[in-house]
């Protein structure tokens, strides 16, 4: 597929977030892990080591702790614009499981598409689109007045 | 911003004008030269080779154009339909008595871009041989051109103040003969 027939976006933040106060855009995130299985070392190890702490510092977002008897680990983020994203950590490392939920906190939740250009304005020109009669001066008369 | 709705203003910003010249003593070549610039539209910044938004020009008084030199004499007109003994030439004095539009009609023709676009443009060329202009065509002028050559006075135009105002060279002796 070529990259014109790609889904597309503008360059775009949620509701100008950031311009005057910034809100963490992740609402809600839950750690699925097993009890027992190998695979949710490094999830039971960060719920231990790091959990805490990301719950201090981000009082904006929710956190679930659920283990449930599973294979594949996982995390599900939701997001304020109602996006909701699953990231498998299946042997990921307390350190790399870390990384992962302060990039989704990061995040603003929009869609990651192709973004069409990498620069973005609301109101492309002050002046207003230009017209025939723009920087004309104004003429009252008919213009080829005729002799009677 | 403008006050316009958005699709008023893509009619504003692409309706066409319509442009008069005067031709009175005017060079053909430079009327020419100024109307096919407005038949392409390469007069607006919102100017695309691909997007049609030429205007339209109406030039009046083409009979009372005026070539410089020895142009009405020497100027020659050749064509050729293809047939054998077909070949004409007519000089500029005699294709002006033919039709007094044909001379700036054949000058902007020959200046607009040659491609298929080039007979749309001419349309939109409105030539008049005098300056009288019909009731549709006055309705739709927005905008009357300056002439490119301020016209030269008559002697007989000047006021008899003027005359006596105008700068000497010097001043002829008591007893001078004008000849």
């Amino acid at each position: 597929m070529t990259a014109r027939g790609t889904p597309s976006r503008f360059l775009q933040s949620v509701l100008h977030n950031g311009v005057g106060r910034y809100v963490c855009q992740l609402k809600r995130i839950s750690l699925v892990f097993s009890k027992k299985g190998q695979g949710s070392l490094g999830v039971r190890d960060f719920i231990e080591e790091g959990v805490v702490d990301f719950a201090k510092n981000n009082p904006g977002t929710v956190i679930y702790i659920s283990p449930q008897s599973c294979r594949i680990p996982k995390i599900v983020a939701e997001y304020l614009n109602g996006n909701v994203k699953e990231e498998m950590v299946t042997n990921k490392t307390s350190q790399q499981i870390a990384e992962l939920i302060t990039k989704m906190s990061d995040q603003s939740g929009l869609d990651i598409i192709r973004i069409r250009k990498p620069f973005h304005t609301d109101s492309p020109s002050i002046q207003g689109q230009w017209h025939p009669f723009t920087n004309r001066p104004p003429s009252i008369e008919p213009v080829g007045q005729q002799k009677k | 911003m403008s006050s316009f709705s958005r699709s008023a203003q893509q009619w504003a910003t692409f309706a066409r004008s319509w442009f008069l010249i005067d031709g009175r003593m005017q060079p053909p070549g430079k009327i020419a030269s100024m109307c096919s610039v407005r038949l392409q539209g390469k007069h607006k910044p919102i100017y695309h080779p691909l997007s049609d938004i030429g205007d339209h020009v109406v030039v009046m008084n083409t009979r009372h154009i005026a070539f410089s030199g020895n142009k009405w004499e020497q100027k020659v007109y050749s064509s050729h339909t293809g047939y054998p003994g077909s070949f004409k030439q007519l000089t500029a004095a005699q294709m002006h008595k033919k039709d007094p539009t044909v001379i700036i009609k054949l000058a902007v023709y020959g200046m607009l871009p040659k491609n298929l676009t080039r007979r749309t443009m001419m349309q939109r060329l409105h030539l008049f041989p005098d300056d009288v202009l019909p009731e549709d065509i006055l309705k739709n002028l927005t905008e009357e051109l300056p002439q490119p050559r301020e016209i030269p006075r008559k002697l007989s135009e000047y006021t008899q103040e003027e005359r006596d105002t105008f700068p000497m060279l010097w001043t002829p002796p008591e007893d001078y003969r004008m000849k």
